[in-house]
């Protein structure tokens, strides 16, 4: 076995790492370093962040929720009926969020579908709040949950379950003290792949939510209104979010590929 | 209500018949089991062991058959019955022992939930696994995590315990000490026990019976002593090392496919029969022997190996013959692979069944 790539590849290969790596080294280059501390304690920065963190925390347990419930139908499931489902409930993924935000506004706006019964019945209205937030970054982290979970209950020997099943436990029992315990690392990779999506959410935020600062205003939706006037913020809380979604890759880098 | 018969005022803990179709093969075997009995489950890979467990505990569905557990019916496809595997009483021990790796070997063993403390306490002394309670499975031997596995399934108190080839995934010491303790443990429950294994050995030290199934049939029944002195089958005999060969009786002969003939001490024989010759009975000369043997016939010498203190000579001639000598008795003849020996067989040594007409 060779332990380098040959020669010309290794150029290309090496070219291509610099493409991606660009936009990256930009930010760097043009980050305003002495201004930073000024730029990241202003009250937008502030809310922004702390909107951030914890409507992508209160996403990504929702999402671990939902995901985890639709991964464990999906794992019984075979054929034309599972492919379906599993379209369905990753569509979010494929799908532009500013169509996912619409989608929510349409179920859950004053006049949506559900929407329109909770105004009636509860006065709870869901878009433009920060509940809203959650739901918009729930919705997009969703799928990321169902793939990652789907995959360690299909690897997972399904003899575990009958060795539980053998010793009396109920299929509940199983599921909850056997099958979910043995794919923890798939549940820990999906949550966390979850709150990193719903970290960097945009589009169904804006549409579903809006962008109201200190209210539904998130980390990326300050940088947008950022960039229109004060590029150095824009740059610094870019940096932030960089920071924060860097650490997750490297946290998580042994569950995306094998560990060498 | 069909059901096997009762053969003894006993209520069997087991009476089934296990049919199951899954593609080209199917399996139909009917097994009945008494409290307290260790069957053993032999034949050759593919024959149906594993299916054959994995329907009584309810992993793959029956077509037809029934299975009845203590005078219970569990599951009868006729009859739309069928009760979910946490509720079988049968108690399962995987080839791989199949501990749950997020818990350790005492959250294991209590994962059933049902005995007493004390019980747990003797299990765990009975099969020398004490020391090991805060140990994850991932820090055992394969042969520790077999007797983990037994003692989780029998904490359950199961009115009948399965196994899987409990003990093909370990060496050789390992082996005969899981056996050992597995055995001991079986015996003192009254629960039955229906065993899959492909070692002679694990069936003869441990099972009261043994099961034979062969592409999906039951070819023998039988307890172990029975077996080895009326091999069923060519498989039966060739893995106890007795001489196996379908004929054609007549009178006191029986002729061979291949038209030789060997004389036996019955006299009225007619029409298809099993022959089976104990290697012992098998003797050996360098030059043609003088006396009474009426069975001899020239053959080279195959190939010799050596099991204990006995030589297992595979012969060639006529038909292939086994014949087991001592060791001295090789010296003395000084026949190695290829040699020309002849080889004699009392006729009385020749043992007969009669097979049914197909």
């Amino acid at each position: 076995m060779n332990r380098q790539l040959p020669g010309p590849l290794r150029c290309a290969a090496m070219g291509a790492v610099l493409v991606v790596a660009m936009p990256l080294i930009s930010l760097l280059w043009r980050a305003p370093w002495g201004d930073l501390p000024r730029l990241l304690t202003t009250d937008v920065v502030a809310d922004a962040l702390l909107m951030s963190v914890t409507t992508s925390i209160c996403a990504a347990l929702v999402a671990l929720t939902i995901g985890t419930l639709v991964a464990l139908q999906l794992s019984k499931m075979s054929g034309v009926a599972a492919s379906t489902l599993r379209a369905v409930a990753t569509l979010p993924m494929i799908l532009p969020p500013v169509v996912g935000g619409a989608a929510l506004l349409f179920a859950f706006g004053r006049n949506g579908l559900i929407g329109q019964v909770l105004d009636d019945t509860t006065g709870l209205v869901l878009p433009y709040s920060p509940v809203g937030v959650i739901m918009a970054n729930a919705f997009v982290a969703t799928p990321f949950v169902v793939l990652t979970i789907e995959s360690g209950l299909r690897s997972l020997d399904p003899r575990f379950e009958l060795a539980a099943a053998s010793l009396g436990a109920t299929p509940l029992r199983t599921t909850v003290c056997v099958t979910l315990p043995m794919i923890r690392p798939s549940i820990v990779a999906g949550a966390f792949l979850a709150w990193a999506r719903a970290l960097g959410e945009f589009g169904a935020t804006i549409t579903f939510a809006g962008n109201i600062p200190g209210r539904t205003q998130t980390l990326p939706l300050a940088v947008f209104v950022a960039m229109q006037e004060d590029r150095g913020a824009a740059i610094a809380m870019s940096l932030l979010l960089v920071l924060v979604s860097l650490t997750v890759l490297i946290a998580l880098r042994d569950r995306w590929w094998p560990a060498k | 209500m069909v059901a096997g018969e009762v053969t003894s005022e006993q209520t069997p803990i087991l009476d089934c018949r296990v049919v199951v179709e899954r593609g080209s093969f199917d399996l139909d075997a009917e097994v009945v089991v008494k409290p307290g009995e260790i069957v053993a489950v032999m034949g050759p890979n593919g024959a149906g062991k594993t299916t054959l467990l994995e329907a009584l505990i309810g992993w793959l569905p029956m077509s037809a058959g029934w299975i009845l557990l203590d005078g219970q019916t569990i599951e009868a496809p006729g009859e739309d019955e069928i009760t979910q595997t946490h509720q079988r009483e049968i108690g399962m021990v995987f080839q791989d022992g199949l501990l749950f790796p997020h818990l350790n070997v005492r959250r294991n063993i209590e994962f059933g939930g049902k005995v007493s403390e004390s019980n747990v306490r003797a299990l765990l002394a009975a099969l020398e696994i004490e020391d090991l309670k805060e140990n994850r499975p991932q820090e055992l031997s394969a042969g520790q995590r077999q007797r983990v596995a037994l003692a989780r399934t029998l904490a359950t108190e199961p009115k009948l315990v399965l196994l899987d080839e409990p003990l093909a995934a370990l060496d050789v010491s390992g082996r005969a000490r899981a056996r050992k303790l597995i055995g001991k443990v079986l015996r003192d429950t009254s629960a039955g026990a229906l065993f899959a294994t492909h070692d002679p050995a694990d069936a003869f030290a441990l099972a009261d019976k043994i099961l034979v199934l062969e592409a999906g049939r039951v070819t023998q029944y039988a307890a172990p002593d029975q077996i080895r002195t009326r091999p069923a089958t060519e498989w039966v005999a060739g893995l106890i090392g007795w001489n196996y060969f379908e004929a054609m009786g007549e009178g006191a002969v029986v002729t061979l496919p291949n038209g030789t003939e060997i004389a036996t001490a019955l006299g009225d024989l007619d029409g298809p029969v099993a022959v089976t010759i104990n290697p012992t009975a098998v003797a050996l000369y360098l030059t043609q022997p003088t006396g009474s043997p009426r069975n001899c016939w020239t053959c080279h010498v195959e190939s010799i190996e050596f099991l204990a203190d006995v030589a297992r000579v595979s012969l060639t001639g006529p038909f292939n013959l086994s014949a087991d000598i001592t060791k001295s008795a090789v010296n003395e003849l000084g026949i190695k692979s290829g040699s020309e020996v002849w080889a004699s067989l009392k006729a009385t040594e020749v043992s007969v069944q009669t097979l049914a007409d197909e």
